[in-house]
């Protein structure tokens, strides 16, 4: 019986991984479901140390442990939470990036980096400008009296 | 009485809270106000556990053994009262600069409930109950802002750390199928008549689950895209507040639950703290923008945590414990920091940098004056030859950052000054950190009782 669980419990996760590294957001949701669900189907595992399944039990049997399907059913409900949470975010990525790729929304970050890459470089190139060239407006006195307090320190 | 009123209180005004429009002044200073209450609360609740007697209710009225057990201990208490301090420097930094959600003052007090849970249950599964709660709250927030950075690093969050909780049911789930038990008192008697190879891999997997919580060397990934790319309010919840779970369990299911398997384990810690503290260090210094910086600082920071729990004994723990508190306020106030402009700030900064490298008088020295005492415990050289390269590397990394953004005028940072209320706040959370350098001797004694509670063997 232990076996059986802990082969579903194993392919469920072995499935749920396998889609966690796909591109699609879609297939990525999917796959933290079936881990949700292999979390579950272990802890019902769990309570197998002693006595039948608490399914169909003859009278004068022994019972399994009931307390881990308290435990499964608090599991289930708090993945159900999660993962509707989870669907909720891609609902939304979907929405404002117009995609469930992910190497679209890796896309973004490229960007933001190509951002930080100019800005570094224009920083490289005002200090090689000579100083008496015109400053930008939006400098405003407090900052250079604070940069000379600095200095000066 | 006490512990129920420090769990109730953010609990019920979370919820009220979410269900109001946040982007209302009186919302978002109601929020600021019910985490204030509930930190006053746990002060006094502090005040009575550090005599050094742990305080504990079965909840529902039940026997113990059938009820769910909620026991705050020091370590306990010493969490959720820095945790909930970084939420309030947190809310109040959002509150004054003026709410864009509507959920974000309720979301934030919903966390602290959470966290206040996690921190004070003596329960396995009810742990996982309360971490789901946090992190969920968390998830909910990493979104805040609601652009596109800001989404992609909600989506990225929110899978990586459900895998890692999901990772942590599965080892509660084993952890019961080898003790029959969910108490943590009970599981760490039972745990020593198991057979090793069960525990230790139900230990790795408790280990997985807090080590992608805190952002440890190889689990890391997630982290800079999260931290880069969330608000800096939100930045300093999750790493200041957020990634205390991570430490915090680290702390009481290796050294309360699975002692044996930590002491097996000890080198292993070390290393891979080892490994977190250069890869963070080094990429942070490849960094130009202050949030990624922060990021793979957070990284390294973490490393120094894991080898002072590596190294074990009495002077390990309360150095990882110390350095736990300090490396997440000097995490929130240079988060916080990161996202103000104008006078003050460069102050602010500057003292965070100085507390994260470790420089008198701020608060970090003394956290790395408790690292290298206990590389000197362990008799390494190498210990403590890392210690100083990685001190060096993060006053390296902080101090270019400093440079770029607050040393000379430079066009594209300097944008329209910040409210001063916010200024102020920032310089507040700086003045702390400096005070809690200059006296250290509440952090020093509240991490001797914590780590004096979690040595102490349980009643149950």
């Amino acid at each position: 019986m232990i076996l059986a669980f802990a082969l579903a419990a194993a392919v469920l996760f072995g499935s749920g991984a396998y889609l966690l590294l796909k591109r699609d957001l879609i297939r990525m949701v999917a796959g933290i479901m079936l881990i949700s669900q292999c979390a579950v189907v272990t802890i019902i595992a769990a309570a197998l140390s002693r006595g039948g399944a608490a399914i169909a039990v003859a009278p004068g049997d022994a019972v399994s442990d009931p307390l881990p399907q308290a435990l499964a059913l608090t599991a289930l409900v708090i993945g159900l939470a999660t993962v509707a949470l989870l669907l909720a975010l891609v609902h939304r990525a979907v929405v404002v990036f117009r995609t469930a790729e992910q190497d679209e929304l890796a896309a973004t970050e490229a960007e933001h980096e190509a951002g930080l890459e100019r800005q570094r470089q224009a920083d490289r190139e005002e200090t090689e400008t000579h100083p008496d060239e015109t400053r930008p407006d939006d400098i405003r006195p407090e900052d250079e009296r604070r940069a000379g307090r600095e200095r000066g320190r | 009485m006490l512990l129920s009123t420090a769990l109730l209180l953010p609990w019920v005004s979370g919820a009220v809270l979410v269900a109001l429009d946040g982007r209302r002044r009186v919302v978002a200073w109601l929020a600021v106000a019910s985490l204030a209450a509930t930190l006053a609360v746990l002060g006094v609740l502090a005040a009575d556990v550090l005599g050094g007697d742990a305080r504990q209710v079965v909840t529902g009225g039940w026997p113990a053994g059938v009820g769910v057990v909620l026991r705050a201990d020091a370590l306990g208490v010493a969490f959720a009262l820095l945790s909930l301090l970084v939420l309030l420097a947190g809310a109040a930094h959002e509150a004054v600069g003026g709410v864009r959600s509507r959920t974000f003052p309720g979301l934030v007090v919903l966390l602290g409930a959470g966290l206040t849970g996690l921190f004070v249950t003596a329960d396995v599964f009810s742990f996982y109950v309360f971490f789901e709660l946090a992190m969920t709250a968390s998830y909910a927030l990493s979104a805040y802002g609601g652009k596109r950075r800001q989404l992609r690093a909600a989506v990225v969050f929110t899978a990586v750390n459900l895998l890692g909780s999901f990772v942590f049911l599965l080892s509660v789930a084993g952890a019961y199928h080898v003790t029959g038990a969910l108490a943590m008192g009970q599981v760490a008697e039972r745990v020593l008549a198991v057979n090793p190879n069960a525990a230790i891999l139900i230990a790795a997997g408790f280990f997985i689950a807090f080590s992608v919580k805190l952002g440890l060397f190889p689990f890391h990934f997630w982290l800079p895209t999260v931290y880069a790319g969330a608000r800096p309010a939100v930045a300093a919840i999750l790493s200041g507040a957020v990634a205390n779970i991570g430490a915090y369990g680290l702390l009481r299911f290796g050294v309360d639950l699975f002692p044996e398997q930590l002491r097996l384990a000890g080198v292993a810690l070390v290393v891979l703290g080892a490994a977190s503290i250069v890869y963070g260090g080094v990429l942070a210094v490849a960094r130009g923008d202050a949030a990624e910086m922060l990021a793979y600082s957070a990284i390294g920071q973490v490393g120094y945590v894991l080898v002072a729990l590596g190294v074990g004994g009495p002077v390990g723990l309360v150095a990882a414990v110390l350095y736990s508190v300090v490396n997440s306020l000097n995490k929130a106030l240079l988060f916080l920091t990161s996202g103000v402009r104008g006078p003050l700030v460069a102050a602010a900064f500057a003292v965070g940098a100085l507390s994260v490298a470790g420089v008198p008088p701020a608060a970090g020295f003394i956290g790395k004056l408790e690292l290298f005492r206990t590389a000197i415990v362990a008799g390494s050289a190498a210990l403590v030859v890392l210690l100083v390269v990685g001190s060096a590397l993060s006053l390296v990394y902080l101090f270019q950052v400093y440079q770029r953004s607050f040393w000379r005028p430079d066009p594209s940072a300097t944008g329209v000054a910040s409210p001063l209320p916010q200024r102020l706040l920032t310089a507040v959370s700086a003045l702390l950190v400096l005070a809690a350098g200059l006296w250290p001797e509440p952090l020093l004694l509240l991490s001797k009782d914590a780590v004096d509670a979690l040595l102490a063997v349980d009643p149950q």
